[in-house]
């Protein structure tokens, strides 16, 4: 255990073993662009009134059912709360989806690692600069794609 | 064993009074619950137990009903068995939160019934002061959220929202009766009343935060859990700013008197 446990190697490669059937097509659940937190617009008509889902960039890789189980049905946003320029505009944003766009509620999505935490703060920070309030839900995801944990943050 | 799970749990109970026991060692809180006509299987799969806690409760259960039968237990169909424990959501919260005010109080109901002098203008004052806490933020700022908003969301035959709203009916006739009580200077009435009102709202206040609303929020999609807490929203706005600030007032001023030494007003 040392260094940073967000960029320390692990490695779980699968058996082959256990397979699962992987035949058959998957439509994608993606229905806007552009999605990165620095190109969105939230006067965009598809983050009116919706449950957007604010994802951090490596989510996506770690679930295996990413569209099926988490991105249906809502709107997209996502980010890097390590690595990402101009954090400040990130809270911004978010301000205004929850002012602006009047959404319903935001579910962030983040990994286990530490720095990856960044991304709820700056929702929370967002939320407590905006005039409306509405619930926000965090979900953490182990390094295998696992929930390690499922709340209400606000 | 199919029969006694679809039997409403007050009737099993009266027939088999060890139930009580047991359900009693599960912290199912059923045996003094008002109305009773949950069946037996909603009872088992709502308290949401642990699947070998079930299993072991069902077969004491067939035990008492069936002693000298070897009985095969049906397993609860059940739609939300999530074991991952889950905070309550943000709508549910905010209603547990004004139960706190509503359990403060309650608290004070004790000191009332044994400290009241019905001659005193102070003491009616305070008393219906604590009336008008009931009726405008027990009933009509709490219980309205639960029942225009909160248990639209389900079917309002549901054993478990009639026996709900027939806790609020019962609440809003203690508080006329003690309300009629002050004004015939009536305390044995009056402290009928009050305490009646205080083991209802205590148990009723136990069964939603523990049973109930855990229960509601395993079921509630997101998009739920956003649709609600928007409506609390403009049901409070609704009512005017300041209410919530101004009961915790009152409930402030009344513990203050309470434990103050000469208990002055
Ligand atoms: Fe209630
Ligand atoms: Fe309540």
């Amino acid at each position: 255990m040392d260094g940073c446990p967000g960029s320390r190697m692990q490695d779980f490669r699968k058996k082959p073993e256990g397979a699962h059937d992987e035949s058959g097509k998957r439509a994608s659940q993606l229905a806007q662009w552009p999605i990165q937190l620095h190109l969105i617009s939230p006067m965009a008509p598809y983050y009116q009134k919706a449950d957007v889902l604010l994802s951090a960039d490596c989510v996506a890789y770690a679930a295996g059912d990413f569209h099926k189980d988490y991105l249906k049905g809502k709107s997209i946003a996502i980010g890097c709360p390590k690595l990402d320029e101009g954090q400040d505009e990130y809270v911004e944003k978010i301000k205004s989806l929850i002012d602006d766009a009047k959404i319903n509620t935001l579910t962030v999505m983040t990994m286990q690692v530490p720095c990856c935490a960044g991304l709820v703060a700056t929702a929370e920070e967002a939320l407590r600069s905006a005039k409306r309030k509405i619930p926000i839900k965090s979900i953490v995801l182990t390094l295998q794609g696992d929930v390690l944990s499922e709340e209400w943050v606000s | 064993m199919e029969k006694y799970l679809n039997s409403p749990i007050k009737e099993l109970i009266s027939r088999f009074p060890k139930l009580a026991d047991i359900l009693n060692e599960y912290n199912i809180g059923c045996v003094p619950c008002s109305v009773g006509s949950c069946l037996l299987k909603d009872v088992v799969g709502i308290h949401n137990l642990p699947e070998d806690e079930e299993q072991e409760l069902m077969g004491r259960i067939a035990g008492v009903v069936y002693p000298d039968k070897d009985i095969r237990i049906p397993k609860i169909a059940r739609k939300n068995r999530v074991s991952k424990e889950l905070k309550y959501s943000p709508p549910i919260k905010r209603l547990v939160d004004e139960h706190i005010l509503i359990k403060k109080f309650l608290a004070l109901v004790p000191w009332i019934i044994e400290n009241m002098d019905l001659k005193s203008d102070k003491w009616r004052r305070l008393i219906l002061d604590g009336a008008d806490f009931i009726r405008g933020y027990a009933d009509k700022y709490h219980h309205a959220k639960e029942e225009d908003i909160l248990f639209k969301y389900f079917d309002e035959n549901l054993d478990i929202i009639k026996t709900m709203l027939a806790d609020h009916k019962t609440g809003r006739d203690h508080v006329k009766a003690l309300i009629e009580a002050v004004e015939k200077q009536d305390p044995k009435r009056l402290a009928e009343h009050l305490n009646g009102y205080k083991e209802l709202l205590a148990e009723h206040i136990k069964k939603e935060d523990e049973i109930l609303y855990p229960w509601i929020d395993r079921g509630l999609s997101v998009t739920q859990v956003g649709g609600l807490f928007a409506k609390f929203n403009d049901a409070d706005e609704k009512q005017g700013k300041g209410v919530q600030e101004r009961y915790e007032k009152f409930v402030m001023k009344a513990e203050r008197i309470a434990k103050g030494k000469n208990q002055k007003f």
